[in-house]
């Protein structure tokens, strides 16, 4: 048994999106355990930060080497320069790692270039004070010397011709006369990406109008998807913007680095392969979850909240093998005919207790209150819910509860289970009752072997990268 | 369906008359007189969009005193008229195009046959949009499209006529980027070949 007693998750972001900053649950219980990912899959190499802001300068020393190797020769110190940097980065153990990429990028531009004029374009989704949050909390401002603007999925469209026909990207994307693409490879939605091009998917949502965000999700399988974004990439308004990609490289231990480079399918193919390694056990070993209770302790989305690397939603839709590419649908809107997959719910996810999130505020749970109990801890946070128009059934079925002591424990009487896991931003560790620590440990191995002998050839065949 | 709680108000004063939460509303319910904002409570679906993008902070959502249910009941359009634009446009009846309300796609081709002429009729009359405000779109434009209403997109880059789908990619699309799995999920999500040509059918 090597799990500890938890530990404070990466300090996040306050937003008006979401309540008031709470204690967190490692700070309120004394019943939660951490237990290392490294100890469930020891092959996992260590990570350069899991969060920890003492481990800035090497975050900074990752992005230069790996920027030193890039060639820069598209970029004239007559160009002006947009870095395009994505919001769901901000999310990724507290933000800071992808923001001192981000800032390392710009001064080792101008260092090689010459450029000087570098803005950054603060991609959000749809909350329009949400840039100027991320602008103000760490400190990009200041960095840019004020050539900082946020633009979103409502802001003026440019019309794009691509192979499949034309879209609509966002114009303020692209008011430069050069970009980069400074990315982060955190999986996140698994069961709509499938892994796929992931690594090409801003160019369909971040740096996209709504149109084409609806597209992306709404007219093409989690599969075919995938062409959406790459035709974007490839189209001649992009290739003759586009300068190269950085981006931060995860595993669910944390950051293990950045890659950097010209060539973003080569990139692309690098990432794909480490998270089926790696994100992929975790994934499967979710899926070994039989009966628990979630709690979401972040400030984030809930759907978004990590625990040990893995969003809220993995767990969610962990009913069926996301990698798996002969599946047409683990999620989303187009269905095979006679087999709809619900992948709001999964009857192994007995309850969930909201001790922290942002609201919906453009995410929403769809049938998931009707089908798994949730238990709102504060008055505060049930306002902020009743008032959220993404979710406008959620407060007829979630309880309000006055503690969190008092939300898990009806969660777990009604869920009949002990097992609790947290969603607080964790990388590196899982922050989970002692009963789960344990279920997982046991898990682990057998999960190991399935993955390495048996699933990860398959996924790695499936995307030629055998 | 989609039950409307709460409705956009605001100050008049500071307003500056900017406009952006004319700009922003998706179903019409704001309209600029005398650069100010006039609301008409009646279109209002609740989205809030409005009051998040005012610079100026002086709106906010009030809770109504009766629930608005913005609908388009099965009665309104006629069964075989919905049908068959939802087969025109090759979106499957039984799917839910919006999550954030449910609304399903035979409500939205409803909402287009009893006679909405753009987005925002279709939202007004179905609360489409409400939600997240986004991925319900397409679907929505693309019945548009299939209705034939005028695609012009309107002023101040409210929407824009894009209604790309997978039954629009051919085989020279198929050949440029094969692992795209278009004709795989094609033969998946449609194997009678309502919306696409499946192999037997080009044999």
């Amino acid at each position: 048994m090597t799990a500890t007693a938890a530990l404070l998750p990466p300090a996040f972001m306050p937003s008006d999106y979401g309540p008031a900053l709470r204690p967190h649950v490692s700070e309120q219980m004394d019943s939660f355990v951490s237990l290392p990912v490294r100890d469930l899959f020891p092959s996992f190499a260590p990570a350069i930060t899991d969060g920890d802001e003492a481990d800035r300068d090497k975050v900074r020393a990752e992005t230069r080497a790996a920027l030193a190797k890039v060639d820069m020769s598209r970029i004239s110190a007559d160009d002006t320069v947009n870095i395009l940097a994505s919001e769901h980065g901000f999310g990724l153990m507290g933000g800071w790692p992808y923001a001192e990429m981000i800032k390392t990028i710009r001064e080792v531009v101008i260092e090689r270039t010459g450029c000087r004029k570098v803005n950054l374009r603060l991609a959000i989704y749809r909350g329009f004070r949400e840039a100027d949050e991320v602008n103000h909390h760490f400190g990009f401002d200041e960095a840019f010397e004020g050539r900082v603007h946020g633009l979103g999925p409502f802001d003026q469209g440019v019309e794009v011709e691509t192979a499949i026909g034309p879209m609509y990207l966002v114009k303020r994307a692209f008011d430069s006369t050069k970009f980069i693409h400074a990315y982060y490879d955190d999986p996140r939605e698994m069961y709509f990406n499938r892994l796929l091009y992931k690594s090409f998917k801003s160019f369909c949502m971040s740096y996209a109008r709504f149109e084409t965000r609806s597209i992306y999700h709404s007219m093409f399988g989690n599969r075919s998807g995938s062409i959406i974004p790459r035709a974007l990439f490839d189209s001649e308004f992009i290739q003759c913007r586009y300068a190269f990609s950085s981006v931060l490289c995860t595993t669910p231990v944390g950051v293990v680095g950045v890659d950097a480079t010209t060539d973003l399918y080569a990139i692309d193919r690098r990432i794909t392969r480490s998270h089926l390694e790696t994100y992929g056990r975790m994934q499967r070993l979710f899926s070994e979850i039989k009966d628990c209770v979630a709690i979401w302790d972040g400030g984030r989305w809930g759907y978004y909240l990590h625990s040990g690397g893995l969003i809220f939603g993995t767990l969610l839709t962990n009913h069926s093998d996301s990698f798996d590419l002969d599946q047409p649908v683990v999620a989303g809107f187009m269905q095979v005919p006679g087999a709809p997959v619900n992948f709001s719910r999964n009857k192994s996810l007995r309850g969930i207790v909201v001790n922290q999130a942002w609201v919906g505020a453009g995410i929403p749970y769809v049938t998931m209150p009707f089908t798994t109990p949730m238990y709102i801890v504060g008055e505060e946070q049930a306002k902020l819910w009743r008032e959220d128009s993404s979710n406008p059934m959620l407060m007829d079925r979630a309880k309000v509860v006055d503690s969190l002591q008092q939300g898990i424990a009806m969660a777990c009487e009604k869920g009949q289970t002990d097992k609790l896991l947290v969603f607080d931003g964790s990388y590196g560790h899982l922050t989970c009752s002692q009963s789960l620590a344990d279920h997982l440990l046991a898990r682990a191995p057998e999960v190991d072997r399935v993955v390495g002998e048996q699933l990860l050839p398959k996924w790695l065949a499936q995307r030629g990268l055998s | 369906m989609a039950v409307v709680k709460l409705a956009a108000d605001y100050a008049p004063e500071p307003c500056t008359g900017c406009r952006l939460c004319d700009i922003v509303c998706p179903s019409g319910a704001i309209r600029m007189v005398e650069r100010k904002p006039v609301i008409a409570e009646d279109l209002c679906i609740g989205c809030g969009r409005c009051v998040d993008r005012c610079p100026e902070e002086i709106m906010w959502m009030k809770e109504r005193a009766e629930p608005l249910k913005v609908t388009v009941t099965p009665e309104e359009a006629p069964a075989e008229e919905v049908l068959a634009l939802l087969e025109k446009a090759g979106i499957d009846p039984t799917i839910s195009v919006c999550v954030c309300t449910l609304t399903p796609a035979s409500e939205v081709a409803g909402a287009v046959i009893k006679g909405a002429q753009n987005l925002e009729e279709v939202c007004a009359m179905t609360g489409l949009r409400s939600g997240c405000g986004i991925y319900c779109v397409a679907p929505a434009l693309r019945l548009l499209e299939a209705a034939g209403r005028d695609m012009t997109p309107p002023k101040q880059h409210r929407w824009y006529p894009s209604a790309l789908s997978l039954w629009d990619l051919d085989e020279s699309v198929r050949a440029r980027y094969p692992d795209a799995f278009i004709g795989e999920d094609q033969d998946a999500f449609d194997p009678e070949g309502r919306f696409h040509q499946t192999k037997e059918q080009q044999a």
